[in-house]
C-alpha cells in the first residue's frame, strides 16, 4: 500500500481511469472503487448495483453511487457475469467510504475475456503514477 | 472571485467551492458531521458572502414598506422580520431578513447572488423618498451560530443576557470585546443567532477572525462545527426555508412559494401588490412543496416529476440526501391540485421513476429538532 496525495492505491490491483480497481481471485474477479473516488464523492450515501446473473461489458456503466454532493456511474473494469454483489454496502453504503478495498468491494464478477482486457488497466506501478498526476492536476 | 472576510481561516482549514461568485468553504468535517452537530448541538458559519445594505433617513420605514411585501411598520427597534420584495409582476426578486437598528436605520441582507441586484434596485426605487443607502458589506463581517446549544456557547464570551433576546429580536452587544449586532434569526430551523460583526473589513478583517476564533473555543466543550455551505444547504432544506436562484426567483410569486404570510395586503401600497391581489383571488396554479423520497435515490434540481398517468405535474427546485431523515427530500412546485400533503407522485431519477411523497415543512420532527424542540439537549 502506498499513498499518494493522501490517496491509498494498494498492490497487487489493477486500475481504470474510471477509478474502480479489480483484484483477481482464482477464475474470478472482485471489483470496487478506488479511495480517490471515494474521497472525491465524499458521503455516499446509495450504491446502486445489478443482480447477479447480470452481464457487465468493459468501460460501460453497470451501476452509480451517490453521495449527498453527486452521482456517479460505476464502470465496469472489466467484461463478465455478475456472481455476487455486496448487499452489505446497500444497506450502508457508508463502507464505500470508509474500507473502499476491503468491506466496500461492490462485485464478484467471472470475467469472460480478462487476459486481453488486462491490458487496458493500469498496474500498480502505473497506477500509482496516474494518481500523482491526479494530485498535481488539483484533482 | 469574490472573498469574504474570513478567506484566510477557511482556506487552511476548509474544502472550498464557488457559490454565487464567492470562494467559500464547502465543509470542513463533512456535510453529514456539520449537519448533525446543528441539530443536535451547536455549529458555527460565515455567512458574509450574503449582502448587508443599510437604509436610513426619517422615510426609511416608508420607503421598506413600499418595497417590501411585509410591514415594517410593525418592526420595533431591536427586531427583525423575513420578507421578499418584489417587483411589479409580484415575481420575487429576493428574500431577506430586515432589521430594525434605530427608529430611522435598518439593515437589509439579500442573497449572495443578489447583493448587486438588490442595491440597484433599492437605489432606483427610493427616488422621492428620504433615505441613504450603502452597501456595508465588505466593512461588515457576518457569522451564524446555530444550535440547541448557541445560546450557551454565545452566552460565555457576549456581555448581554441572551435569554432575554426573543427569537426574531436583536440586540447591539460586545462579543469576545468586538462590537456586534446580535440577532435571533437563522437558516437552519434551529435556535440561533446571526452576528454582525462591525468594523470587519476586507483589508483589516481582525474583528471577524478574532469573533470566529472565540466562537470555536467557547463552543468546544458543546463538540462545535464551523459549517460550510454544504450543511447550510442540507439544515436548510430539512428546515424547509427557500433558496433564492433554486426555489425562487422573479418568475415566481410568493404566493405560490408558500410565503403569503409575509404579504401584507392590509398595507397601502408596494410594488407588486395588484398582480399579488389578482393572483390570490384566481388562485395559484402551482405551488411549492416538500418531497419526501419513499424509493432510493436524492431528486435533484430540475428532475421532473409525474402523475400516476405518467404526465408531467412539476418538477425539483433543489434537493439532498437528509442526514436526519436518512433519504432523498426536496423542494419541488408541482400543479397545484397535485400539492396535497400525503400524495404519492413519482420523480424521475435518472430515466426512472422513483416514488415520492408530498411532505409538510420541515421535515423533521419539530418535537424533536428546531427551534420549536419540545426536547431540551
Amino acid at each position: 500500500m502506498v499513498k499518494v496525495d493522501g490517496y491509498e492505491v494498494p498492490e497487487g490491483l489493477y486500475y481504470t481511469k474510471d477509478f474502480e480497481w479489480l483484484k483477481i481471485e482464482g477464475d474470478k474477479v472482485r471489483v470496487g472503487i478506488t479511495d480517490y473516488a471515494q474521497k472525491q464523492l465524499r458521503e455516499i450515501v446509495y450504491a446502486e448495483l445489478p443482480s447477479p446473473g447480470a452481464t457487465t461489458k468493459q468501460n460501460e456503466p453497470y451501476g452509480t453511487v451517490e453521495s449527498v454532493k453527486a452521482v456517479s456511474d460505476l464502470v465496469a473494469p472489466v467484461s463478465g457475469t455478475v456472481e455476487e454483489v455486496n448487499a452489505e454496502v446497500q444497506s450502508k453504503p457508508e463502507l464505500l467510504n470508509e474500507d473502499p478495498y476491503g468491506k466496500g468491494w461492490l462485485l464478484i464478477l467471472k470475467p469472460s475475456n480478462l487476459q486481453a482486457e488486462l491490458a487496458n488497466l493500469m498496474d500498480f506501478n502505473k497506477a500509482v503514477e496516474w494518481h500523482k498526476n491526479l494530485a498535481k492536476e488539483g484533482k | 472571485m469574490r472573498r469574504t472576510q474570513l478567506y484566510e481561516v477557511h482556506r487552511k482549514t476548509a474544502e472550498m467551492t464557488t457559490f454565487a461568485n464567492f470562494e467559500m468553504p464547502l465543509c470542513y468535517k463533512g456535510i453529514t458531521a456539520e449537519h448533525l452537530a446543528v441539530r443536535n448541538s451547536v455549529g458555527v458559519f460565515d455567512i458574509s458572502h450574503m449582502g448587508r445594505v443599510t437604509i436610513t433617513g426619517s422615510d426609511a420605514e416608508n420607503f421598506l414598506n413600499y418595497v417590501l411585501t411585509n410591514d415594517t411598520s410593525t418592526l420595533t427597534p431591536n427586531s427583525a422580520l423575513y420578507s421578499v420584495m418584489c417587483n411589479e409582476n409580484g415575481g420575487i426578486i429576493d428574500d431577506l431578513v430586515v432589521s430594525r437598528l434605530d427608529k430611522e436605520k435598518f439593515m437589509l441582507v439579500p442573497n449572495a447572488t443578489n447583493r448587486d441586484k438588490d442595491y440597484n434596485w433599492l437605489v432606483e426605487k427610493a427616488e422621492g423618498f428620504k433615505v441613504k443607502i450603502e452597501d456595508v458589506s465588505d466593512k461588515v463581517a457576518m457569522l451564524a451560530v446555530q444550535g440547541p446549544n448557541a445560546e450557551k456557547t454565545l452566552q460565555k464570551i457576549c456581555n448581554v443576557d441572551l435569554s432575554k433576546i426573543e427569537r426574531f429580536k436583536c440586540a447591539p452587544a460586545r462579543l469576545a470585546d468586538v462590537e456586534v449586532f446580535l440577532s435571533r434569526t437563522g437558516y437552519t430551523g434551529e435556535d440561533g443567532f446571526e452576528i454582525y460583526v462591525w468594523n470587519a473589513t476586507l483589508e483589516n478583517p481582525d474583528n471577524a477572525i478574532k469573533v470566529w476564533n472565540t466562537i470555536l473555543k467557547a463552543g468546544a466543550d458543546f463538540g462545535i462545527q464551523p459549517c460550510g455551505l454544504g450543511a447550510r444547504d442540507t439544515l436548510r432544506l430539512e428546515a424547509g426555508l427557500c433558496l433564492y436562484g433554486n426555489d425562487i426567483d422573479e418568475t415566481i410569486t410568493p404566493l405560490e412559494a408558500r410565503l403569503s404570510f409575509v404579504v401584507k395586503f392590509q398595507k397601502n401600497n408596494f410594488i407588486g401588490k395588484n398582480a399579488l391581489l389578482k393572483q390570490k383571488d384566481e388562485g395559484v396554479k402551482r405551488r411549492r412543496v416538500g418531497l419526501q423520497m419513499i424509493e432510493h435515490g436524492i431528486p435533484r434540481q430540475g428532475f421532473k416529476i409525474y402523475n400516476d398517468k405518467d404526465e408531467n405535474i412539476g418538477n425539483v427546485t433543489s434537493g439532498t440526501f437528509s442526514p436526519l431523515l436518512k433519504c432523498g427530500i426536496a423542494m419541488a412546485y408541482v400543479q397545484t391540485i397535485y400539492a396535497q400533503e400525503g400524495n404519492i407522485v413519482n420523480v424521475e431519477i435518472r430515466g426512472k421513476n422513483a416514488k415520492a411523497k408530498i411532505a409538510p415543512f420541515p421535515f423533521y420532527d419539530a418535537e424533536k429538532y428546531g427551534y420549536k424542540r419540545k426536547i431540551q439537549t
